[in-house]
C-alpha cells in the first residue's frame, strides 16, 4: 500500500521548482501507472512517503510543437496521444505502434513518455522508439534560484538500469524527436498479454529508401541489455546498400551480441534476428517495394501486414 | 494520517468531501461514497474491474491517486443507469448472459461505453482491441462481445429494441433454453453487494501476519508494539481457538492460525483488527517473529522418502493412497500387440477469480456467531466452525455472500476462523478483503501431479491393459487432496472400457502451497495422461485418433472401473458430434501437420500478433510467424 501526507500539483515549471526547493522528502510521479503497483506485497511492499509531487499537469511538460524538422514532445505527453494524434501517425509512424503494444488504452491515457524515460527499465517500450527518433531530452534544474535547461542526447540522458541524468530535483521537461515523415516504421515486441506485457524483446526501425537503395536504416532493441540500443553495425551495413534479401539476411546477424539478459538467451538471439528482418520488411512495406518483401516471403515465409497502421 | 479536500463532480452530482491524502479515485469511491460497483480485482491495473470515466477518458481507478481526481467529472457504473432503468449496453449484457460471476461486469460495462463511445461502428476486432485492459474468469469473452456488438447494433438503429427481450420460454426442461438471468441487472449495474463492498456500524478491519518460510518452528511471537498501536481492538494467535482448532475439506489438519510451526509460504500466524485498514496494516508490521528453520520438501517424490515430516503426529507425509484393481493387468500386458510406456505432468494452477477473498463476521444480538464469505462451501463450514469456536451449531451462521468467482477455489474455509475470532473478542463487526497477492500466496491451488502410465492394445486398437500412477503434491494441508485423489483415481482411465486396470494415485504433503479444489477435481490430470496416451497409440498403430475411442468407449453393459454396471453411456453420441462440428478430417495422425500442408497456409493461421510464433522452414532456419 502506499501512503503519503500530501499530494502537490505544480502547474509551472516554476511552482515546481518553489515547491521542491522548500520541500523535503519529495518524490517525483508523472502517471502513477508504475508505482502504486510497484507499492504492493512482493515488491516495494507497504511504502511511506512524506511527499509526492505529481509533474503531469506542468504547462512545460504538456507541450506539443509540431514542426516539419522537429517534433517536440511534452514529458508529460501519454501514450494514448502517441496512439491517436493524426499528425503522429502520419509523421513519426512508429509512436503509435509503440502505443498499440504499449499497456491498454487506459493505461496509456495515464502512463507518460517522460515517467517512461525516466524510469531507465531495461524493458521500457518506448526507449528504443525514442532511440531510433534521434531523441534529444531538456532537463530543468534550479541554480542560483534560476531554471536552467540543458540538451542532450537520449543516449547519455539515460545512464544505466534505472539510471538517468537527473539530480536533486531535475525534471525532463520535453523530448524533442525528428520528423521521419517519408519513412517507413515498425515496432515489434513479444511477451505474454497484448495489453499488460513486459518485453521479452522488442525492436523499433526506421527505413528511409532511396529508389531501391537503403538510404537511412535505425534499428533498436529492448528488453535484452541494460539499456535499449541502436544496432549502429546493423545500420551502417545496410546504409547506401541495395534492397535485397541477403543484405538484409547478412545485416541481421551483426549485432546479436548485444543481448546481455541472464534468462532465455538462445530464444531472445532468435527472436532478436527475425524482428529484425520482419521489422526492416515491415519497414519497407510502408514504401511500395512490395516485389523485395515477395521474395524475401517466398524465402522465410514471413508475414508482412502491418496490423496496426 | 492526513487528509485533503476534494471538490468533484461524480454521475452527475456535485461532491466535497475531506479524504485521506494517500486514497486512489478507487478507495475514494468505494471507501468515501459508497460506490460500490467500482470493484478492485488486482489493485495492479490488470484487471479493469475498477474502470472508471475521468473527464470522459476510461482509466483504471487503481492506479489514479484521488488527488489527481480534484475538480474533476468522473463517471461510475451506478452512473451508467439502474436496475429499472438500464443502458442499451447493459441491457445487451443482460439479453447475452454476459454476466456469470458478475466481477468484472461492471469494468466490463464501462469499458464497452468508452468503445462505443469512441467508435460507434466499432468492429468486432475493434471492440476486443479495446476492451483489452479488462479481463473476465467466467464467460470466455464470447457472450460479452455478443453483448457489446448487439448494444451497437440497437444504439446505431440496425436493430430494435426487442433484442433485449428476444429469450426463449423453456418448454419442459430449463436445459438447452435461453432463460432471462435473474441477478443480470443488478450486476451489470454494480448494485450486487460483494463481501467486499460490505460495511456495518462499527466495523472493524482485519490484516493477517504471513509466514514468509516454508518450515519453520514458531520460537515467540512478540505482540508488544502492535499492541500500543492506535486503533487496534484485538490481536488472536492460535492460543485464542476455544475448540478443535482444525479445518479441511476432506481432512481436517489446519489450524485456523499457525500453531508451533508454519508449514508454507503464507501460511496465515496473527491476525489483527484495527479501526482502520491502515492501523491494522501498521500494527502487522510491529509484529516481531521468532523462527527455527527447519529443512523442508518441496518434492512430493522426496516426501515419500519421509525422511523430513509436515505433520509429525501423523507418521507419513501420505495424505491419501486410492488403488484401484479390476482384473489382471499382468497377464493381459502379454498379449497386448503394443504395449506403450510415458510420463505426464501437470503444474500448480491458480484459479483466479476475479473476486479475492473477503468476509465480514459479527456476533448477533442473540449471540449467533455471523460470518459472511463468498464460501462455496458453507454448511461444512459451519459445521466446522462450531468446532473451532466450541459453540452449539445454533449458534453458528453462515450467509453466503455472491461468489465473484470460485472455480473451486473458495471451498476451503481459509479466512472464515480468523474472523470469527475476533468478532467474538472485540464483539465488534470485523471485516476482511485479501489483496491479490495475499489471495494467490495463501489459498489452495490445483494438484501438480506426476503420472506414469502403461497402455497395452491389440492391433486393432482395443485396450486390454492399463497401469496409472500418479503422484500429486498436496501441499502443506489436506485440503480437498483425499476427495481429488479419489476423483482422480475413478475417472483417470476415462470413459473406456478397460477389462484390466492397475491404477494408484497418491497425494503427499510438501511444504508447497497446499493444493485443493479446482474444476475436474483431480479427474484433469490423469485424464489428461489417457487421452494422450490414446493420441500415442492412434499415431503408433496408424488409427484415426476418433476411431481409435470408439473402438474402446463404453456402451451399455460395461462395467466402470470401479466395477459399477452402466445401463446407458453416451460417449459415442459426444464424439460423433464432435467429430462434426469440428470438420475433422479422417486419418491416422501423421497424416496431419506440416506434411498435410495446411498448417501455416494463408487460410489458416494469421500470424500471431499477441507474440512470435516459430517454425523450422525447409532450410532448417526458423523464422517467426
Amino acid at each position: 500500500m502506499l501512503r503519503y501526507d500530501n499530494y502537490f500539483i505544480p502547474k509551472t515549471l516554476k511552482e515546481y521548482f518553489d515547491l521542491t526547493s522548500k520541500i523535503k522528502d519529495c518524490r517525483i510521479v508523472a502517471g502513477c501507472t508504475d508505482i502504486l503497483p510497484w507499492a504492493r506485497e512482493g515488491r516495494g511492499g507497504d511504502v511511506f512517503l512524506k511527499n509526492v509531487v505529481d509533474v503531469s499537469r506542468i504547462k512545460e511538460l504538456n507541450v506539443f510543437k509540431f514542426g516539419s524538422k522537429k517534433v517536440l514532445l511534452g514529458a508529460a505527453t501519454n501514450y494514448q496521444k502517441l496512439f491517436l494524434d493524426k499528425k503522429i501517425r502520419k509523421s513519426l509512424k512508429v509512436l503509435p505502434q509503440v502505443s498499440v503494444w504499449f499497456a491498454d488504452d487506459q493505461i496509456r491515457e495515464l502512463a507518460t513518455i517522460g515517467g517512461n524515460i525516466v524510469n531507465a527499465s531495461p524493458a521500457g517500450d518506448g526507449m528504443p522508439a525514442f532511440l531510433t527518433l534521434n531523441t534529444k531530452v531538456t532537463v530543468a534544474s534550479l541554480k542560483n534560484k534560476k531554471i536552467i535547461k540543458q540538451k542532450m542526447p537520449l543516449e547519455k540522458f539515460v545512464k544505466g538500469r534505472n539510471k538517468v541524468a537527473l539530480k536533486n530535483n531535475d525534471l525532463l521537461v520535453d523530448l524533442e524527436v525528428e520528423n521521419t515523415d517519408g519513412y517507413g516504421a515498425c515496432f515489434e515486441k513479444v511477451g505474454h498479454r497484448r495489453s499488460l506485457v513486459i518485453s521479452t524483446v522488442c525492436v523499433s526501425s526506421l527505413v528511409k529508401l532511396n529508389k531501391n537503395k537503403f538510404q537511412d536504416v535505425r534499428i533498436a532493441v529492448g528488453g535484452v541489455c541494460e539499456v535499449p540500443t541502436r544496432l549502429t553495425k546493423t545500420e551502417k551495413f545496410l546504409k547506401g546498400k541495395s534492397i535485397d534479401e541477403n543484405n538484409i539476411y547478412a545485416a541481421s546477424m551483426l549485432d546479436l551480441d548485444v543481448i546481455q539478459s541472464r534468462s532465455r538467451r538462445e530464444y531472445r538471439k532468435e527472436v532478436l534476428q527475425n524482428f529484425i528482418i520482419r521489422s526492416i520488411l515491415k519497414s519497407l512495406g510502408k514504401n511500395n517495394v512490395e516485389e523485395v518483401i515477395q521474395k524475401f516471403d517466398n524465402k522465410v515465409e514471413l508475414e508482412m501486414e502491418s496490423a496496426h497502421v | 494520517m492526513s487528509n485533503m479536500e476534494l471538490n468533484l463532480v461524480v454521475n452527475g452530482k456535485k461532491i466535497k468531501k475531506s479524504t485521506q491524502s494517500h486514497y486512489r479515485l478507487l478507495d475514494f469511491l468505494r471507501e468515501d461514497l459508497d460506490l460500490t460497483g467500482t470493484k478492485e480485482g488486482c489493485g495492479a491495473g490488470e484487471c479493469g474491474t475498477c474502470s472508471v470515466f475521468i473527464n470522459g477518458k476510461l482509466v483504471k481507478s487503481c492506479l489514479v491517486p484521488a488527488a489527481k481526481a480534484d475538480g474533476a467529472k468522473i463517471e461510475t457504473v451506478e452512473g451508467m443507469g439502474n436496475p429499472e432503468k438500464m443502458s442499451e449496453i447493459q441491457k445487451a449484457f443482460c439479453a447475452t448472459g454476459a454476466s456469470q460471476c458478475g466481477f468484472c461486469i461492471p469494468g466490463m460495462v464501462m469499458a464497452a461505453t468508452s468503445t462505443l463511445r469512441n467508435n460507434p461502428k466499432a468492429n468486432i476486432e475493434q471492440i476486443k482491441e479495446e476492451m483489452g485492459g479488462n479481463i473476465c474468469r467466467c464467460t470466455g469473452y464470447q457472450k460479452i462481445f455478443d453483448a457489446v456488438e448487439m448494444a451497437r447494433d440497437v444504439i446505431n438503429k440496425e436493430k430494435s429494441e426487442k433484442v433485449f427481450d428476444e429469450y426463449e420460454k423453456p418448454a419442459n426442461s430449463f436445459i438447452g433454453a435461453n432463460v432471462k438471468r435473474i441477478d443480470a441487472p443488478s450486476k451489470v449495474t454494480g448494485r450486487l453487494k460483494y463481501a467486499a463492498d460490505m460495511k456495518m456500524p462499527n466495523m472493524l478491519h482485519m490484516q493477517v501476519l504471513r509466514s514468509d518460510r516454508p518450515h519453520a518452528k514458531i520460537l515467540s511471537i512478540d505482540l508488544s508494539k502492535a499492541k500500543k498501536i492506535e486503533g487496534v481492538r484485538g490481536i488472536v494467535t492460535c492460543d485464542d481457538v476455544p475448540g478443535v482448532d482444525n479445518f479441511g475439506v476432506f481432512i481436517e489438519d489446519q489450524p485456523v492460525l499457525a500453531k508451533d510451526k508454519v508449514r508454507y509460504v503464507g501460511e496465515a500466524i496473527v491476525a489483527v483488527a484495527a479501526d482502520t485498514l491502515e492501523q491494522a496494516k501498521d500494527a502487522v508490521n510491529a509484529i516481531k517473529i521468532k523462527y527455527k528453520d527447519l529443512p523442508a520438501l518441496y518434492d512430493p517424490e522426496e516426501a515419500l522418502k519421509e525422511k523430513i515430516l509436515i505433520h509429525e503426529h501423523y507418521k507419513t507425509n501420505l495424505v491419501k493412497h486410492i488403488p484401484i484393481r479390476k482384473g489382471n493387468t499382468e497377464e493381459a500386458f502379454k498379449k497386448a500387440d503394443l504395449i506403450i510406456e510415458d510420463e505426464f505432468s501437470t503444474q500448480p494452477v491458480e484459479h483466479a477469480y476475479l473476486e479475492p477473498m473477503a468476509g465480514v463476521s459479527y456476533v448477533d444480538q442473540d449471540g449467533v456467531l455471523t460470518i459472511v464469505s463468498p464460501s462455496q462451501n458453507i454448511t461444512h463450514h459451519r459445521h466446522m466452525m462450531a468446532k473451532i469456536m466450541n459453540l452449539p451449531i445454533h449458534k453458528v451462521r453462515f450467509i453466503m455472500s455472491p461468489v465473484g468467482g470460485g472455480f473451486g477455489g473458495k471451498e476451503d474455509m481459509i479466512y472464515q476462523g480468523m474472523l470469527a475470532l475476533l468478532a467474538t473478542k472485540t464483539r465488534q463487526p470485523i471485516k476482511y478483503v485479501m489483496t491479490r497477492e495475499e489471495d494467490i500466496v495463501s489459498t489452495a491451488k490445483r494438484h501438480p501431479s506426476r503420472t506414469k502410465y502403461k497402455m497395452g492394445l491389440t492391433k486393432e486398437g482395443k485396450i486390454l491393459a492399463v497401469e496409472i500412477s500418479m503422484l500429486a503434491d498436496g501441499g502443506a494441508y489436506g485440503c480437498s487432496t483425499e476427495g481429488v485423489m479419489r476423483k482422480a483415481a475413478i475417472l483417470g482411465a476415462g470413459p473406456y472400457n478397460i477389462e484390466n486396470l492397475k491404477m494408484d494415485t497418491r497425494g503427499v504433503y510438501t511444504n508447497n502451497t497446499p493444493s485443493g479444489a479446482f474444476r475436474s477435481f483431480g479427474a484433469l490430470q490423469t485424464e489428461f495422461a489417457t487421452e494422450s496416451m490414446l493420441d500415442i497409440a492412434a499415431e503408433k498403430l496408424n488409427m484415426d485418433p476418433f476411431e481409435i475411442r470408439r473402438i474402446n468407449a463404453f456402451v451399455k453393459g460395461n462395467l466402470t472401473h470401479t466395477k459399477q454396471e452402466l445401463n446407458s453411456a453416451s460417449i459415442n453420441t459426444v464424439l460423433n458430434e464432435l467429430e462434426k462440428l469440428a470438420s475433422w478430417e479422417k486419418g491416422s495422425p501423421q497424416s496431419r501437420g506440416n506434411s498435410r500442408k495446411d498448417t501455416f497456409s494463408k487460410d489458416n493461421r494469421d500470424a500471431c500478433e499477441l507474440g512470435a510464433r516459430l517454425k523450422t522452414n525447409g532450410n532448417g532456419k526458423r523464422a517467426i510467424r
